[in-house]
C-alpha cells in the first residue's frame, strides 16, 4: 500500500466503472440544476440514502459469501415498526428500544443463517420465504396500521448536523459503520477467512476454515445492520410503514453489483458498494430533477442493474482469460 | 431416489402419488367439514383463483426445470392486464388487445432469455426485467382512454357450471406443456440442459435456443395468467400479480421440481397447486385473518425444500459448528 502507483494499478476494473458512473451522474446533476455543485447538497443527497447506505453493506457481506438478503427490506421494516410502538409505550427511552430492535433483527438473520448453513436450500429463495413470513407476521400484529411515534431525538439523526460539521448523524453513522466493515474485511486476517469462503468454499473448508460459522456470521450481521438500517429510514421517514422499505431489498442488491460484487461470492467490497449507493442516490435525484415519472425510475433502475451485470460479466470473463 | 426425467412414463407420474393423495384427502376434508366450501360459489371462486396460479406455475416449472427461475411473472401478469385494457385505443379492439398482451409477455420472456444466455445470473436477470416491466406496465396504465373492454373480458370469464373457461383451459395448458416437456425433442434437451447445461452444450444441444424457448413460455404464459386474473377482477392494475411469483415458485417447489433443475414432473404442478389453494380457501372460509395465507406460503416454501432434500437423504444436521477440515480424518462433505 506504499507506492501509490502500484495500487492505482491494482484497482480492480469494476471500481473504475462503479466511480466513473459516480461521476457522470454528479456532473449531470451540476450541469442541470442551479447551484448543483454545493457540496451542502451533495452531502445532503447522499445522507438521505444513509439507510439505503447501510443496508447495502448488509448485502455486500452477504453477497460476497455466495449468497443473497432478500429479507433487508422487510426485516427494516419490522424495525421500523417495533422501534416506533416500544418507544410509545411508558417508561421506555431510545436507549431501551435500539438495543431490543438490533436484537430483533439479528435474531432473524440467525433464522437465515441457521436454515441456510445447514440445508441446501438457495438462499433467494429461502430468504424470501423469511421475507414473506416476516411481512405476514407483522401485517397480523399491526392489522395493517403501525401504531405508535417517532421520537423526536431520534430525527435529529436524520435532519441535524452534528457539532456545526456539515455531516448528518446518519451520514457519519453510514461511514462509520463502512469503515469499519471495510478494515476487518481488508485488513484482518478473519476479513480475508470471510473472502475465502465466499471465493471457494471447498478450497476454504479444506485449508481449515470454517465455512457453516461464516454463513450464519453473514446473515446475522445483515440482519442486525438492516434492523438499524430500519431505524434510520423512520428517523428519515417520520412514521412507521409496513411498505416502506420493500424497495431496498432490490435496491441493495443494485448497490452491491454496481460496486462489483459478483453473485458468484468472494468479490466486492465496501469502497464499491459506497460508489453503487452513490450511483443510485444521484441517479434519483437526476431523475427528479428532470421531472421523470416514478415508473420510469424502475425502470431506469432496472436497466442500470442489467447493464452493470453485463458489465461486470464480461470483466470477469476477461480477467480469468488474461 | 426418484431422479429420473419426466416422461409420460406411469413411474415418472407415480412419483407425485403423495402428493395426490394430500391434495385429494384435503378436499375431501374441506368438503366434509366446511358446508360453506361445497356451495357451487365457493366451487367457483377456487376454480377462478386455481386458474391463474396453475397457468403463471406453469411457466416458471418450465423455467426452473431449465435450471433458472422467472421472478418477472408477477410483473408481466401486471402488464398484461394493463396491455388488454389498451383495448379502445389500438385499431383491432379487443382481441388484438389481448394479442397484444400476450405478445408483450412473449418479448418480455425472450429479453429475459437473451440476458440469460449471455451469461447473467437468470435471478438478477429476471429480478431486473421485474422492475423494469413494472415500470413499463405502470406508464401504459396512465394512458388515456385506456378502459378495460368488460364485454369481452366477460367472455373470457364465462362459466360452465360452477367451471369457468379458464380453468379448463388451464388443465389443457398443463396437459399439453406436460406432454411436449415429456415427449418432444425440444422438452427433452430443455431438460438435459436443466440438468447440466455444460454438459448438453458439449452433446452439441442447442442449449441457447431452448434458453430463449424457456423464457419465452414462461413469459407468454405469465401474461396468460395475468389476463386470468383480470376475468376476476376486471381491473388494469399493473402491480396485480404481486403474490404470483412467491405463489408460482412455492407451487414449483411443492410440485417437487429441484430447483436445480431437470429433476420432476411438470404434472404435479396440478395437485401442487390444488394443496396452496385449498388450503387459502379454508383460511378464507373460516374467517381466519388473510396473512396467515402469506404466512403459510413463507413456511410451505422452506418446507418444501426441506422436505424434498430430506426425501434425497442429503439434509445433514451438523451439531459442531467449528467442525473444519484439517482435523478431521477421512471424508470431507460431498
Amino acid at each position: 500500500m506504499k507506492s501509490s502507483a502500484l495500487s492505482l494499478r491494482l484497482v480492480p476494473a469494476q471500481l473504475w466503472v462503479a466511480y466513473g458512473l459516480v461521476l457522470v451522474c454528479v456532473l449531470l446533476l451540476g450541469f442541470n440544476t442551479e447551484d448543483g455543485f454545493s457540496p451542502d447538497r451533495l452531502l445532503r443527497i447522499l445522507s438521505n440514502a444513509a439507510p439505503l447506505g447501510v443496508v447495502a453493506i448488509a448485502q455486500t457481506l452477504v453477497i460476497i459469501n455466495r449468497g443473497l438478503d432478500l429479507s433487508v427490506g422487510p426485516i427494516m421494516n419490522t424495525a421500523g415498526i417495533l422501534t416506533a410502538v416500544l418507544t410509545a409505550s411508558p417508561g421506555a427511552s431510545l436507549a431501551t428500544t435500539v438495543p431490543i430492535v438490533l436484537i430483533v433483527g439479528a435474531s432473524i438473520g440467525v433464522i437465515n443463517g441457521v436454515m441456510l448453513a445447514f440445508t441446501r436450500i438457495p438462499p433467494l429463495l429461502g430468504t424470501l420465504a423469511t421475507a414473506t413470513v416476516i411481512q405476514g407476521l407483522y401485517s397480523l400484529i399491526t392489522r395493517g396500521q403501525p401504531r405508535g411515534s417517532v421520537p423526536p431525538e431520534l430525527r435529529v439523526l436524520a435532519d441535524h448536523r452534528v457539532f456545526a460539521t456539515p455531516f448528518s448523524g446518519s451520514l457519519i453513522i453510514w461511514i462509520v459503520l463502512l469503515v469499519i466493515v471495510g478494515l476487518v474485511l481488508t485488513r484482518t486476517v478473519a476479513g480475508q477467512r470471510f473472502y475465502s469462503v465466499g471465493a471457494n468454499p471447498r478450497a476454504a473448508w479444506l485449508s481449515g476454515v470454517p465455512i457453516k460459522s461464516h454463513t450464519l456470521i453473514a446473515y446475522t450481521a445483515s440482519g442486525l445492520l438492516s434492523a438499524a438500517a430500519g431505524i434510520l429510514l423512520i428517523a428519515y421517514s417520520g412514521s412507521p410503514s409496513l411498505t416502506a422499505a420493500d424497495t431496498y431489498s432490490l435496491n441493495s442488491v443494485v448497490a452491491a453489483v454496481i460496486g462489483g460484487a459478483a453473485l458468484a461470492g468472494g468479490t466486492g467490497g465496501m469502497v464499491g458498494t459506497f460508489a453503487g449507493v452513490a450511483v443510485l442516490a444521484f441517479l434519483t435525484t437526476v431523475l427528479t430533477s428532470f421531472n421523470v415519472a416514478s415508473p420510469i425510475q424502475l425502470v431506469v433502475n432496472g436497466a442500470v442493474l442489467i447493464l452493470m451485470l453485463f458489465v461486470n460479466g464480461r470483466i470477469a470473463k476477461r480477467r480469468a482469460h488474461a | 431416489m426418484n431422479n429420473i426425467i419426466s416422461t409420460t412414463s406411469w413411474r415418472s407420474v407415480k412419483n407425485a402419488r403423495f402428493l395426490w393423495a394430500l391434495a385429494l384427502f384435503l378436499l375431501i376434508v374441506a368438503t366434509v367439514t366446511l358446508p360453506a366450501f361445497r356451495s357451487s360459489v365457493s366451487v367457483n371462486s377456487l376454480l377462478a383463483t386455481l386458474a391463474p396460479i396453475v397457468i403463471i406455475s406453469i411457466g416458471q416449472a418450465i423455467t426452473i426445470m431449465f435450471g433458472g427461475i422467472d421472478l418477472s411473472v408477477g410483473a408481466v401478469a401486471g402488464l398484461a392486464t394493463v396491455m388488454l385494457a389498451l383495448s379502445g385505443t389500438i385499431p383491432g379492439g379487443a382481441a388484438a388487445a389481448f394479442a397484444l398482451a400476450l405478445f408483450s409477455g412473449l418479448v418480455v420472456g425472450l429479453i429475459n432469455g437473451l440476458g440469460v444466455s449471455s451469461g447473467i445470473n437468470p435471478l438478477l436477470m429476471t429480478f431486473a426485467i421485474a422492475g423494469v416491466v413494472q415500470g413499463t406496465a405502470l406508464l401504459v396504465q396512465n394512458t388515456s382512454g385506456a378502459a378495460m373492454p368488460l364485454g369481452f373480458v366477460s367472455i373470457l370469464g364465462t362459466s360452465f357450471g360452477p367451471v369457468p373457461l379458464f380453468a379448463l383451459f388451464a388443465v389443457l395448458v398443463l396437459v399439453g406443456a406436460w406432454l411436449w416437456l415429456s415427449q418432444s425433442r425440444t422438452g427433452r434437451v430443455l431438460q438435459a440442459a436443466g440438468y447440466d447445461q455444460q454438459i448438453a452444450g458439449r452433446l452439441g444441444f442447442h442449449v441457447a435456443r431452448t434458453t430463449l424457448i424457456a423464457y419465452g413460455l414462461s413469459g407468454m404464459l405469465a401474461a396468460l395468467g395475468g389476463l386470468a386474473i383480470v376475468t376476476r377482477t376486471y381491473a388494469a392494475d399493473a402491480l396485480i400479480g404481486r403474490s404470483s411469483v412467491i405463489d408460482s415458485v412455492a407451487t414449483v417447489l411443492v410440485a417437487g421440481i429441484l430447483i436445480t433443475g431437470g429433476v420432476g414432473s411438470l404434472l404435479s404442478v396440478l395437485p401442487a397447486a390444488v394443496i396452496i389453494a385449498v388450503v387459502g380457501q379454508i383460511i378464507t372460509l373460516t374467517g381466519t385473518d388473510a396473512n396467515f395465507q402469506t404466512i403459510f406460503k413463507g413456511v410451505l416454501l422452506v418446507a418444501a425444500m426441506g422436505v424434498y432434500q430430506l426425501a434425497g437423504g442429503s439434509l445433514r444436521i451438523p451439531w459442531r459448528l467449528k467442525k473444519s477440515a484439517v482435523p478431521a480424518n477421512k471424508v470431507g462433505p460431498r
